[in-house]
């Protein structure tokens, strides 16, 4: 069984995409609301997955990525930021996001189907385990 | 703008904008829950009707805040008792409050007599700033018991009446800084909510139209919104 990190603000949001996910595969979902209670659930559930909301209260989804990258053994965990931030507003930093702090794919939340989200992060497991 | 050319914060393309993107929230929600009953056949429908109630709520409270301003005197002042406005905003702010994990409390011990103020305005108000101070609180970092009070005290100033919950970063400063961030930031109350808090900027619209203020404000050891109500002391001495 997998274990993914989904750092989701909203508490419905959250319960549901963790219902739709763990229903939809083999994985185990853990919840952090926060960018600090992000990197404490890594530290102890070493996740083969980090799903990532961007605009978080406090600590960005950004500032937490450069906190997560810092580690060496978190280096390889692939990330999927889905967000409700438009593309458009990232663009800029697109480069950095994927290039430097190993961004693996940009989902638009409501563009994202829970079908497209459970498949999105089953092709990352297994990319991830190749 | 105003017969004085002054702007109007109801009327601002800022607080439109605001609850544009506000709305995305709930109609996500909405979405990714029904989709969830077609996949599994699972679904919470008290929470997808709450869901629902609170985002008609906020444009409807949008609604009457513009209706404010330009009618003013279609909203006489009158004569309240906050006890029973906070009651009321208490009522329409459970079901929400339950979806979200939230103990919501009424603390209204004590005797405050009539205040002045437009009902369905104060009202529209409270709910507006409760619902996104509840929606805002699991994603609190320390936020380890979700509750949160609507109360009111006295004051050298008036009645106080607002939404409290322990989220220490509820200021002056915050509110001060979410005012000239609303509308070009999407997160204009950073530490407070993760969107762009508009049931928060609406509240502020509307109490500007009954020319009450909202502020930061304390209740014992919590922290919160609220806004100070003028007693009516013609009926006191009645």
């Amino acid at each position: 069984m997998k274990r993914i990190l989904l750092i989701e603000p909203d508490w419905i949001l959250a319960k549901t995409y963790k219902q739709a996910l763990e229903l939809g595969g083999d994985v185990a979902v853990t919840l952090a609301n926060t960018a600090q209670a992000a990197i404490g659930s890594a530290d102890n559930d070493k996740p083969d997955l980090v799903i990532l909301e961007i605009q978080l209260i406090e600590h960005s989804g950004i500032e937490f990525l450069y906190e997560f990258r810092s580690y060496p053994e978190w280096q390889s965990i692939p990330v999927i930021v889905h967000t409700i931030v438009p593309f458009n507003e990232f663009q800029d930093n697109w480069h950095l996001l994927r290039d430097e702090l190993g961004v693996c794919n940009y989902l638009y939340k409501p563009h994202t189907s829970l079908r497209e989200l459970i498949s999105f992060t089953n092709t990352q497991k297994s990319l991830s385990r190749a | 703008m105003t017969d004085d050319g002054q702007s109007v914060p109801i009327l601002s393309q800022e607080l439109l904008l605001g609850v544009a993107e506000e709305l995305k929230l709930p109609l996500l929600q909405i979405a990714r829950q029904s989709e969830l009953a077609l996949l599994h056949g699972t679904a919470d429908i008290n929470t997808i009707r709450a869901t629902a109630r609170t985002a008609l709520q906020l444009l409807d409270n949008y609604v009457l805040g513009v209706r404010l301003a330009l009618e003013p005197q279609q909203f006489p002042l009158e004569s309240i008792s906050v006890s029973s406005v906070l009651y009321d905003s208490a009522q329409q702010l459970d079901v929400f409050a339950k979806s979200y994990g939230v103990h919501l409390e009424l603390n209204v011990a004590g005797r405050y007599g009539p205040v002045i103020a437009n009902r369905r305005g104060l009202q529209a108000a409270l709910v507006s700033i409760g619902a996104a101070l509840i929606e805002a609180l699991p994603a609190q970092e320390g936020s380890r018991q979700l509750s949160m009070q609507l109360a009111t005290h006295r004051s050298r100033y008036g009645v106080i009446a607002g939404a409290y919950t322990e989220t220490k970063a509820l200021t002056k400063e915050t509110l001060q800084r979410g005012r000239r961030l609303q509308g070009t930031s999407r997160q204009p109350l950073l530490n407070v909510s993760q969107t762009s808090g508009a049931g928060i900027f609406v509240a502020d619209a509307i109490l500007h139209a009954m020319d009450l203020k909202l502020m930061a404000s304390r209740h014992h050891r919590l922290h919160g919104l609220a806004t100070v109500l003028q007693p009516n002391h013609q009926l006191q001495i009645v």
